[in-house]
């Protein structure tokens, strides 16, 4: 009786199979585009450059980790570029203080907890996610220049440039940092109760709670996560440039949800990958060195990136259209 | 010829949901469409609407070829649909739901005018006042919200009326007066699509009947009048009814240990009063209409809707309401009513969504997918399910049978002692529900208490060992399901507000003439009680509401086998008893009302008692 129902069903072919991969479709359309810019550009394939860009992913590719947890459950954080600012400024305030580690621990801890208390309003009060981190990212902006004095702190203890310029087996140990990060975040999503439970959530919260998951809790993890990510990140930037402005990370939301939409992850939650949000990363790096190198003014550069956030969503929308229903 | 399709094809995604459907219809007629659930009903009225727009084949109306773009085309026609869930704005007046595509048009509203137009629409369906125009219909009840969608439908002058499900959320007495509207409109001249799968309606209402089956007409525009009950549901089903419900072992189960108990279970707004029990090894079926408050009951107990009050025993130990997770710990199991929304994860792997609920009860950092791996091949093999299409990418590629049973197996995986069903064969076709039934015998066998929510009484009646009846929140009748059949069924579960009529009518009984009144059904040597109210104590029947009993051993035997013109003295003495019928004004029988009074007392003159009930009966 029951065969009635696969002869009334059509199989996919392979190759349908293959393009349903959303990482397979990524690494292609990296590919691509890196081939567009080389051809383009013949500086942009040096030894140096890809360096460059590999160091310029870290801190975009570290705050898009959250952001893709955040995603995945359906919910989005606007805040992370404020959050970054604050943290930094209170990072650059604790190294007054006291030592390296624990000072970065506090401003990571500050983190965690500022996304604590969006989580628990979007969760528990049921508040509009973009309202309530819209929100966040004002009132982190603002305490961000209170808390500095409106200027940049600059006595950075100058140790903290060792978190960037050691390198392990000639890898910069930043850049090592981020591949380990998304290993082990995309082992944790992938192979995890957790992880499973983020997905479970942003595709159908009700039916999740209905099979006894923890819905609530995985629900506000992602925002703690974020904002705790975005500590880290920054933390990095200031290694480098041994200077907290209460500017730091302005804007940096744009490019983490540019990243993570780009990479294929849908808005509604549910679908997205590590994978695809690195590789998200990479062509959002890749276009704004590339446009760079090419001299277009960075005025320009904003409609540029705009575009593409647009298309990847008018694709993603066309393909899940496709893929699902 | 009203309307005419022929060959008409609509496929979902991946499910034909027709593959080649006829229909017609003339001005005048009701015609019946049937079909078991999953046959394409609703796809093909949705396509007469205009809800959906058909893939293949013709459809001419009024001799023209059209191709509708949307429901508005539809109305524009003349075409318009009554829905199970009503397209109504709940926040806006009955007056302004009428004429709600007037509200779209620009310029002034004349009230007055509209005010008028509505009193003469009602006028023509014979509901002179039976609407309160000024109030939201939020506030209304659900026969009066669907007299809101027929009004609505002739103020834009439809001439084609689909009618779908109309009678599910509905008590017999409202029942009576959507036919008499609807043999109005007929009278009119329109033409009327009746769907529904509840036989005795389409026998007792329509002209012709078309029936689907998979998505085909396998009978196309019969006349009602030479087709017996048997025949319809040959077709229906192709083949014989009792294939499908194959034969319940009679009282085995209710001997084994009792593995969940609800008492007096309490669930704002929704919930007010709901008791079982139901034993190792038994299936119990939960009935009542449409928004009775059966599926928030299992909720409740299930803990994805807080209580307020009772209390729930899961093998004997109290089970707390926190959390789906503690109940799912517990042993208890639950698949909801509405898939799509309540079940699957659509965008993970089939396979995991059959480990979805394992996942919930699992303790550890890891999925623990791995432990599992036998039991899953197991219960695919056992299922009847392709093992090689687990890792697809979803669920909704499968069909509604297939879902359902992957659905099942997420529960089964864990070993439950207690699994809650709601609605489970919902959008699953015929060849599949039987399996889901035998499935079900098994999972029973295997000592598994179950409990099935359906709407379908046939199907309850056909699958459950003992029915427990829920109306209005409210647990009225616990009955073996050998001595109810459908039509018992839907009389103890109208809802309370025909409940409060009769109740009225023994109140008033009582209070004039003393003793104990009772409302019962009473078929061969057994009667079913839907009230009872005893003024007397002495004069106590022995039977209270929801109860069932044979005649020798209630309290007034003689007067209850007898059913005579004027009372009865028992046996034993003491009592008089008056069981006098109860008609619906389109003859439907609705039991018998009694009346007992002390041996001695002034009988008062049966006609009189006769007329008041007849006075009753005529406002179900």
């Amino acid at each position: 009786m029951a065969t009635s129902h696969s002869e009334r069903s059509v199989q996919p072919s392979l190759a349908k199979k293959l393009t349903r991969r959303l990482e397979v479709r990524m690494a292609l359309l990296t590919l691509a585009i890196a081939a567009i810019l080389s051809l383009l550009s013949p500086y942009f394939l040096t030894h140096s450059n890809v360096f460059n860009m590999l160091d310029q992913s870290v801190v975009i590719g570290i705050i898009s980790v959250g952001m893709t947890f955040v995603i995945l459950t359906g919910g989005i954080d606007l805040s992370v570029g404020s959050v970054a600012g604050l943290t930094g400024i209170i990072l650059g305030l604790a190294l007054q203080q006291m030592p390296i580690v624990p000072a970065i621990g506090l401003a990571v801890l500050c983190g965690a907890f500022i996304g604590l208390i969006s989580g628990i309003l979007i969760n528990v009060f049921g508040l509009a996610a973009f309202v309530v981190t819209l929100g966040v990212m004002a009132i982190a902006r603002s305490l961000a220049y209170i808390f500095s004095g409106q200027t940049a702190i600059s006595n950075i203890p100058e140790d903290m440039q060792n978190i960037v310029y050691t390198s392990v087996l000639g890898i910069p140990s930043n850049v090592l940092f981020l591949i380990v990060l998304y290993l082990l975040a995309w082992a944790y999503l992938t192979y995890t109760k957790g992880g499973r439970t983020i997905y479970a959530v942003g595709s159908n919260k009700e039916a999740a709670r209905a099979a006894g998951l923890n819905t609530l809790f995985y629900s506000v993890l992602p925002y703690v996560l974020s904002a705790a990510l975005s500590a880290v990140a920054i933390t990095f930037s200031i290694s480098q440039l041994l200077s907290a402005d209460p500017l730091m990370g302005n804007q940096m939301e744009l490019d983490a949800i540019a990243a993570v939409v780009i990479g294929g992850a849908s808005l509604y939650g549910g679908r997205g990958s590590m994978i695809g949000t690195l590789f998200g990363v990479f062509i959002m790096v890749m276009i704004r060195n590339g446009l760079n190198l090419m001299g277009v003014s960075p005025f320009w550069q904003g409609s540029a990136i705009g575009t593409i956030i647009i298309v990847a969503l008018l694709v993603e929308r066309f393909v899940s259209a496709r893929v699902s229903r | 010829m009203l309307l005419r399709m022929r060959g008409i094809t609509k496929t979902f995604d991946r499910t034909r949901a027709l593959q080649g459907a006829d229909f017609e219809l003339v001005e005048g007629e009701i015609h019946g469409l049937l079909g078991a659930n999953g046959a394409g009903k609703s796809t093909l009225s949705k396509i007469i609407s205009g809800h959906y727009a058909r893939d293949g084949g013709e459809m001419t109306y009024r001799g023209r070829d059209i191709r509708l773009r949307g429901t508005r085309d539809a109305l524009n026609i003349g075409i318009a649909i009554v829905m199970q869930e009503t397209s109504l704005v709940p926040d806006l007046t009955v007056l302004e739901n009428i004429f709600l595509p007037e509200l779209g048009r620009p310029g002034r509203l004349d009230y007055r005018k509209l005010r008028r137009s509505g009193e003469e629409i009602l006028d023509s369906l014979g509901q002179q006042d039976a609407l309160p125009f000024d109030l939201e219909v939020r506030r209304l009840s659900s026969a009066q919200k669907q007299l809101v969608e027929i009004a609505k439908a002739l103020s834009v002058r439809a001439k084609l009326l689909i009618f779908d499900e109309p009678t599910a959320s509905l008590s017999p007495g409202e029942v009576e007066r959507l036919f008499d509207v609807m043999s109005r409109l007929r009278a009119s001249g329109r033409g009327l699509v009746f769907v529904s799968h509840r036989l005795e309606e389409v026998f007792a209402l329509t002209d012709r009947v078309t029936v689907l089956r998979e998505g085909r007409t396998v009978m196309d525009a019969h006349a009602t009048s030479g087709l017996t009950q048997a025949e319809l549901i040959r077709a229906m089903v192709g083949a014989e009814l009792g294939a499908i419900y194959t034969e319940r072992h009679e009282d085995n189960a209710v001997t084994g240990p009792v593995a969940l108990e609800v008492s007096h279970l309490q669930s704002a707004p929704l919930v007010h009063d709901v008791s079982f029990k139901v034993h190792k090894g038994e299936i119990l079926g939960l009935g009542g209409l449409v928004g009775a408050g059966r599926s928030e009951t299992a909720e409740a107990i299930f803990g994805l809707r807080p209580r307020t009050g009772g209390s729930v025993l899961l093998n004997g130990k109290p089970l707390k309401a926190d959390s789906p997770k503690t109940a799912i710990r517990s042993g208890l199991g639950f698949v909801a009513e509405d898939r799509r929304t309540q079940n699957i994860v659509p965008d993970l792997s089939v396979k995991e969504n059959l480990l979805l609920a394992h996942l919930g009860a699992h303790r550890g950092f890891f999925c623990g997918y791995g432990a599992r791996t036998k039991r899953v091949d197991e219960l695919l093999a056992r299922l009847d399910l392709p093992g090689d299409r687990m890792l697809d990418a979803s669920m909704l590629s499968f069909s509604g049978g297939m879902q359902q049973k992957i659905i099942m197996a997420r529960w089964l995986l864990l070993g439950p002692n207690v699994l809650i069903l709601d609605e489970p064969t919902k959008g699953v076709d015929i060849g599949t529900r039987a399996s889901i039934y035998s499935m079900l015998r098994d999972i029973a066998a295997d000592g598994v208490a179950l409990v099935i929510i359906s709407s379908d009484f046939e199907e309850l009646l056909g699958l459950a060992d003992r029915v427990v009846v829920v109306s209005d929140g409210r647990s009225t009748a616990d009955l073996p399901s050998s001595v109810l059949d459908e039509e018992k069924l839907t009389l103890l579960a109208a809802p309370r507000t025909s409940m409060a009529r009769n109740t009225a009518l023994l109140n008033d009984l009582t209070r004039q003439y003393g003793g104990a009144g009772f409302w019962a059904l009473i078929e061969d040597e057994s009667l079913i009680c839907l009230n009872a109210v005893v003024k007397d104590a002495e004069l106590d029947p022995g039977f209270k509401a929801g109860e069932a009993r044979r005649l020798s051993e209630t309290r007034v035997p003689l007067a209850l086998s007898r059913r005579e013109a004027g009372f009865v003295r028992e046996a034993s003495g003491g009592r008089e008893t008056l069981v006098v019928p109860v008609t619906s004004p389109r003859g439907h029988d609705l039991g018998w009302v009694g009346l007992s009074l002390r041996e001695g007392a002034a009988l008062p003159p049966p006609e009189a008692i006769k007329s008041s009930i007849d006075n009753m009966a005529a406002t179900l």
